[in-house]
């Protein structure tokens, strides 16, 4: 009798975990978005790819921030960057940043990046760097 | 023949006969199988498998023969090392690539053999016949992907190895993995031999040792990769449930369970089924895990860059191969296995330990799932309803749903959030199993045994509330921790006065975890960190400490350029040296931190950027030997040339090689006098090369001439005069970390206790093969 209690709870418990494991992951998975719609809001941190626009980046405050042009439609997003410059930020061909969009200042607020650059290795495919 | 042309044979030859002798092994251990005991077959089985580890062994031994002489026909070769790396980075950059890596994996593999082949006793047939399988199954990778691709014009240079594996740490972690990951396949073999032969009775006592080395040897290399991140990545963590880290994780998880399950079924004949579950789980983990990080699926996801190399469709087929076969042994034996039921009583070992097994696989669930997030979400977005096709007709559970029918991944916090609860359970559950044993304990003798406990958690609860700490999760969690400590301690010192070292450490590797409980909870969420841009000389307030950057160090011999920050923290000061260097090879900006052990905790400055201001004006100086002239108040004194600086001058000039010339020089400032003596690098076809050299107390002074025949030298001297224009910033980043030391000590009493216990199991295991023949 007490055994099928413990039983009953042990299951409940497994049962409470799986849930907050379901929703947690919904609600904070990070999914890979378009820059329509990104800027559309729908998610809150949200990842996006693009090319960097040379000659967008620049240094202050503490904060980099730079253009991105997303390939296919060509569009263009500004993002901001508050942590270590990564290295060789300048000759990126292309960034992921990892943020929140910022509708008041249309632009990303971005808290991790992933640097594609190209690679000094010759032969060797772009080698990539996260910062954050 | 036209491939073999662009192959270095020698290399494969080597592995074409390492395979070969696989499979004249492997068919020896066949027949083994079928004529047991027959002594021919036997040393026919165990000749062919030294033969296969010496040609595994050749193969390797060429590919470092073409490192360390720079042969740059070689891909792998130009890829991964170049002319001016020294030795040590030459032979590490072997593992710098994935095609590198599976040899070093399987050397690791294959010699695991050797041992295995003795200790395995009379499962030696089958167990070294599913323990070559695995082997093979690498050996068909590396044929396909083979280290050995000569290219069609040769290069004057490698493109050196990534400047981030340039660390003594990185030249011994992989190795260290892959041996671990090696080693993962011995218990699954001894599970599979089981099956095979349906004998489950003493699979466990053999396998023990082995699971307990291989987890001991992926911990060390968990250890070994954090502690590299910590020190060198800048970020200020050691663990960022990044893909690559996450894919040793989920084995080392497994791991634990199997060898707490192992340990019960040695015991009490209990968990014979899910041992045998867990066994080829753990060896799954590692497939999956390889081709998760290395068939190029999470390439935007992480921070390793991988290439896929066209091995996915081999890594699957090999998973495929392992996974259908240990599992239609599973459906078909596992009902058929004998095995104990549970008597336990409630409060006792053994259900605590099934309790702890428990806890521990949904972490490795946890882990698996997060880090398969991104194949699971684009699945998903294949199958379900996504976001963009939803109608206002559509029903509350579709919308739900559509939310995890958008490919993307967990972040960090994900995993966070989920181990706060188990690692409460961990704790709870590892604070209570010392005092319980395999029969029922009464409620008063357990509150008995609680007792130094309890009060160690109540201080350490009550210092956690004094020292600012208000969750009360993490209240909770500190007292558990420290309970964990105190019982596992109290019962090792106990088993240590009854049995010796070997026999306590099994709970002392309860006590490291216990301590590493607690530097991960301080670590992580008591950390402070703040951006500050510092101005040369001018101090600055942070954390309650002041920060002054001194001065910018340019690079002397192998030290990297590098700042100078005066830190001042009651009423101390010492100097930290956070680097910013351009890499000569890349001519990228590295950046490394700066840590400062203090008692309780390190003080972490990484620099983020630095603006050298307006560089002071150059002050010329010609003066002949003996001539001095003063600048700003530093006196300097040309005493005369060194020719013997970097081997003889004069020598060199006849041989036509670089001449290397010294200026000795006698520099008084503030009352100091000291010598200095700055070189002059030249080459019979002009190149000069001379380096600035420190001036004491600040400023440099470079050689910029030399002037043989009137015995005179040039000098440039910099940084000496006060300056009116802007000064040189430099932004860091300031980090408090309380008591992460704990982590990488916990680390090591849970390895060395691991040790104690590994040996203790071994002598069991072989008494055990030696008694029952």
């Amino acid at each position: 009798m007490n055994r099928r209690v413990l039983y009953l709870v042990g299951t409940l418990l497994l049962l409470a975990f799986a849930g907050y494991a379901f929703t947690s992951f919904q609600s904070q998975l990070t999914p890979y978005v378009s820059f329509a719609d990104a800027q559309r809001g729908v998610h809150r941190t949200l990842q996006v790819a693009g090319g960097l626009v040379k000659g967008s980046s620049s240094y202050g405050d503490g904060a980099l921030s730079f253009t991105i042009r997303e390939p296919k439609t060509d569009a263009t997003m500004r993002v901001r960057y508050s942590g270590v410059k990564p290295a060789n930020f300048e000759d990126a061909l292309s960034v992921v940043a990892i943020g929140r969009w910022s509708p008041s200042e249309r632009l990303l607020e971005a808290d991790k990046l992933l640097v594609k650059c190209p690679s000094k290795y010759q032969g060797v495919k772009p080698e990539e760097k996260t910062y954050g | 023949m036209d491939f073999l042309a662009k192959l270095y044979l020698p290399g494969v030859l080597a592995l074409g006969g390492a395979l070969l002798f696989a499979l004249v092994s492997l068919a020896g251990y066949v027949q083994l199988l079928a004529r047991e005991e027959d002594a021919d077959t036997r040393r026919f089985a165990r000749r062919s498998y030294a033969l296969f580890v010496l040609s595994v062994l050749m193969g390797a031994a060429v590919l470092v023969v073409l490192l360390l002489r720079r042969d740059f026909r070689i891909e792998y070769v130009s890829q991964y090392s170049g002319a001016e790396l020294p030795w040590f980075y030459r032979f590490s950059s072997f593992w710098a690539g994935q095609k590198g890596s599976f040899l070093i994996w399987l050397v690791a593999g294959s010699l695991l053999g050797l041992p295995l082949r003795e200790a395995a006793g009379r499962e030696e047939a089958p167990v070294m016949g599913v323990y070559i399988l695995t082997l093979v199954g690498l050996l068909f990778i590396l044929v396909r992907e083979t280290p050995f691709v000569m290219l069609s014009q040769t290069p004057t240079d490698g493109s050196g190895l990534n400047p981030l594996l340039q660390d003594p740490w990185m030249v011994i972690h992989p190795p260290i993995m892959f041996t671990g990951f090696a080693a993962s396949a011995i218990p699954f073999s001894f599970a599979v031999s089981a099956m095979v032969r349906r004998r489950y009775d003493r699979w466990a006592h053999l396998a023990f040792p082995w699971a307990l080395g291989g987890f001991l040897v992926l911990g060390s290399a968990i250890l070994l990769g954090g502690y590299w991140a910590y020190k060198t990545l800048g970020w200020g963590g050691y663990w960022g449930w990044d893909p690559v880290e996450n894919a040793s994780l989920v084995p080392w998880l497994l791991g634990t369970v199997l060898i707490h399950g192992l340990h019960v079924e040695r015991r009490k004949g209990r968990f014979r089924r899910s041992n045998l579950v867990f066994a080829c789980l753990l060896y799954f983990s590692v497939l999956y895990g390889t081709f998760l990080t290395r068939s190029g699926v999470l390439a935007d996801f992480s921070v390793h860059s991988f290439v896929d190399l066209g091995i996915s469709a081999w890594l699957i087929g090999l998973m495929a191969f392992f996974m259908l076969g240990s599992l239609y042994l599973l459906v078909t034996r596992l009902h058929k296995v004998p095995t104990e039921r549970s008597e336990d009583p409630l409060l006792s070992r053994g259900t605590f330990l099934l309790l702890s097994m428990v806890v521990v696989s949904i972490s490795a669930l946890v882990v698996a799932v997060g880090m398969s997030s991104p194949l699971i979400t684009r699945g998903l977005s294949h199958v379900l309803i996504t976001p963009q096709q939803l109608t206002p007709q559509s029903w509350a559970v579709t919308r739900w749903l559509s939310k995890f029918a958008v490919p993307g991944q967990v972040p960090p916090s994900w995993y966070n959030l989920l181990h706060l609860p188990i690692a409460l359970l961990i704790a709870l559950l590892l604070a209570l199993v010392p005092v319980l044993t395999w029969r029922a304990v009464p409620g008063r003798e357990m509150a008995k045994k609680l007792g130094w406990g309890g009060i160690v958690a109540g201080i350490a609860g009550a210092t956690a509330l004094m020292a600012g700490v208000r969750n009360p999760f993490h209240l909770i969690f500190i007292a558990l921790a420290a309970l964990a400590l105190t019982t596992n301690l109290q019962k090792t010192v106990q088993r240590f006065q009854n049995g010796g070292l070997r026999a306590a450490g099994g709970y002392l590797a309860h006590v490291g975890v216990g301590i590493i409980l607690l530097g991960i909870l301080a670590s992580s969420s008591y950390d402070e960190s703040t951006k500050v841009t510092l101005e040369q000389g001018v101090p600055r307030k942070v954390e309650g400490m002041t920060l002054t950057l001194d001065r910018f160090v340019p690079r002397q011999g192998d030290e990297k350029e590098r700042f100078e920050v005066t830190v001042v923290r009651n009423g101390k000061s010492f100097l930290s040296y956070p680097q910013l260097f351009l890499n000569d090879r890349t001519q990228q900006v590295m950046a490394h931190p700066h840590i400062t052990h203090l008692l309780l905790q390190d003080l972490y400055i990484s620099p983020i950027e630095y603006d050298p201001g307006e560089p002071g004006t150059a002050r010329r100086l010609h003066l002949r030997k003996g001539e001095e002239a003063t600048v700003a108040g530093t006196r300097l004194r040309f005493l005369g040339f060194d020719l013997n600086a970097e081997g003889n001058a004069l020598q060199a000039m006849q041989q036509g090689g670089v001449v290397a010339v010294g200026a000795t020089l006698e520099v008084v400032r503030n009352g100091r006098t000291e010598r200095i003596e700055p070189l002059y690098r030249f080459t019979p076809a002009g190149e000069v090369d001379s380096r600035p050299q420190e001036l004491p107390g600040g400023g440099e002074v470079v050689l910029a001439g030399i002037d043989a025949s009137s015995g005179a030298v040039q000098l440039e001297v910099r940084g000496v005069e006060p300056v009116a224009g802007p000064r040189p910033k430099l932004a860091v980043d300031v980090t408090r970390k309380p008591l992460i030391k704990l982590v990488w000590y916990g680390l090591y009493v849970v390895l060395f206790g691991g040790i104690l216990a590994t040996v203790q199991r071994l002598r069991d295991a072989m008494v055990l093969e030696r008694v029952k023949v």
